[in-house]
């Protein structure tokens, strides 16, 4: 089957040099854990669900996407006290989400990027939150306003992040 | 290539399922709950115990059908069996129902003879009755071996039933004071005015010998009167039921204090000389008057006068042998 059956004919599929993903992906992780020490404003940046975004996005292919979200999240769960599939559950969901949307609009303008993450992130959270009280049997809340403020600290890192990881992508 | 072929718009869907649901999983054998079961284990539980007790109750209610509708063969055994077995524990039932009312009837012998430890008396079980229908009597199963002897009285805590009459090696016949040839000395416990007390061999006895003046009521006690040598005095007879004006004498129907048809177990007095407290003694109201024709046997007396008494009885009747009380 071709990966990009279902990619709109007017979208295009950007592909990226070999060892970009998991560069990326190995860099997110480690800047997430060593960012967390300077300060707690860190603590609202989710680099590993930007990358997810953003290379979902940009693969167009709802399998990729949600393979490459949940292998992120497995990863951050390993890297973190969470039960192994809490963020990979959530990444997943993202991967597929941001993938089939991509394969339907075009993501490059700014404007839907940052509508874009602003929605992933929330849809993200709930996701987390979802598992924290039905597996984990913690009362966490759907919503606050730490989490709006995340929203908006999100958005800004991936407007700026996505340009620079533009630049990884192969001409076409 | 999979078995199962998915139209290529719903892989990823799959795919995503698929990915989640294993993700699910590996969270659920990492989460533990209460009491520290994993979550996966709470989750196997919650899904196979409805499905176990569905089963349960299906094969139950297989096994009930089957059981209660169609293999009735084991049934049809089982009925049999308790029928019988039911048959058996009514003859049993029966069986203990009649000892605990023989229980109770020795009960009140014995009580009887606790309460007169000075009267020597045996107890005897009726085994027989008169072949005869036109005589009441019975037999025992004390004879001369338990030292009965001809006349000695014959009673039961409730009221006086006889004299033996014939004695024999263990058994003994007995007089019943309903009997055609029976009398015994009797007065009235209130008046003591004296008379006799005659079988007719009908369920009522007949006090004789009993003016028309003296008043009478039902339900007024008739006691023994001792004249006859037989039976000690102021033992119970029976009870006035009614009387009526005679020529010359009132003819007055007494019921035995006795239930006569249905004796099983006796009291053979077998000295007189103390009366057993059968009742409490009425105070004496009166000498004993000594004129007049005397009672002294248990046959049927010639004509004596009317409220007279045969002179005072001797009290010198052949003592057998005390014994111990016994019980049948």
């Amino acid at each position: 089957m071709n990966a990009y059956a279902h990619a709109e004919p007017n979208i295009e599929v950007h592909k990226f040099y070999g060892g970009t993903i998991s560069v990326a992906t190995f860099l997110a992780l480690v800047l997430q854990a060593f960012l967390n020490k300077y300060g707690a404003w860190v603590g609202f940046l989710e680099l590993p669900l930007l990358i997810t975004i953003y290379f979902a996005l940009s693969r167009r292919n709802p399998a990729t996407g949600l393979l490459l979200g949940g292998t992120i999240g497995v990863l951050q769960d390993a890297v973190s006290h969470t039960p192994i599939g809490t963020y990979g559950i959530a990444k997943t969901v993202i991967g597929y989400m941001a993938s089939s949307i991509g394969s339907r609009i075009d993501t490059e303008h700014p404007l839907a990027r940052a509508a874009l993450i602003f929605l992933f992130f929330h849809v993200h959270q709930a996701v987390l939150t979802v598992i924290e009280r039905a597996l984990l049997n913690r009362p966490v809340a759907f919503f606050s306003s730490k989490l709006l403020i995340a929203a908006l600290i999100n958005t800004a890192a991936g407007l700026l992040l996505f340009p620079l990881l533009d630049r990884l992508r192969k001409p076409s | 290539m999979s078995m199962i072929e998915l139209p290529s718009r719903q892989r990823p869907l799959t795919l995503l399922a698929i990915v989640i649901g294993l993700q699910v999983l590996l969270l659920a054998f990492q989460i533990k709950r209460d009491h520290d079961v994993r979550l996966v284990r709470v989750w196997a539980v919650d899904i196979l115990t409805p499905l176990q007790r569905s089963g349960t109750w299906m094969i139950s209610s297989v096994h009930g059908v089957w059981g209660h509708y169609i293999d009735l063969r084991r049934t049809s055994v089982e009925n049999d069996r308790l029928h019988s077995e039911l048959g058996r524990l009514q003859l049993r039932n029966r069986e203990l129902e009649s000892r605990a009312v023989e229980a109770d009837r020795l009960a009140t012998l014995l009580g009887f003879h606790t309460a007169n430890p000075n009267v020597q008396m045996v107890a005897a079980q009726v085994i027989g009755a008169n072949a005869d229908a036109s005589s009441r009597t019975i037999f025992i199963n004390r004879g001369d071996q338990d030292h009965l002897r001809k006349n000695m009285a014959v009673i039961t805590p409730e009221g006086i039933v006889g004299k033996v009459v014939e004695v024999y090696q263990d058994t003994s016949q007995v007089l019943l004071i309903t009997d055609r040839e029976s009398g015994v000395g009797a007065l009235f416990s209130g008046s003591r005015t004296h008379g006799v007390i005659k079988g007719m061999s009908e369920p009522y006895l007949l006090m004789d010998y009993v003016i028309n003046e003296e008043k009478v009521t039902p339900g007024q006690e008739i006691l023994t009167s001792g004249e006859d040598q037989i039976f000690p005095k102021d033992l119970l007879i029976g009870t006035v039921v009614k009387s009526k004006n005679g020529n010359p004498f009132a003819t007055i129907d007494v019921r035995p204090a006795a239930r006569l048809d249905r004796l099983e177990e006796v009291l053979v007095l077998l000295s007189r000389h103390e009366a057993p407290n059968q009742r409490k003694a009425e105070p004496e109201v009166a000498p004993v008057p000594t004129s007049g024709a005397a009672t002294p046997s248990v046959a049927t007396p010639e004509k004596p006068a009317p409220t007279t008494t045969p002179p005072p009885v001797t009290k010198s009747v052949a003592k057998p042998p005390a014994t111990t009380p016994e019980h049948p």
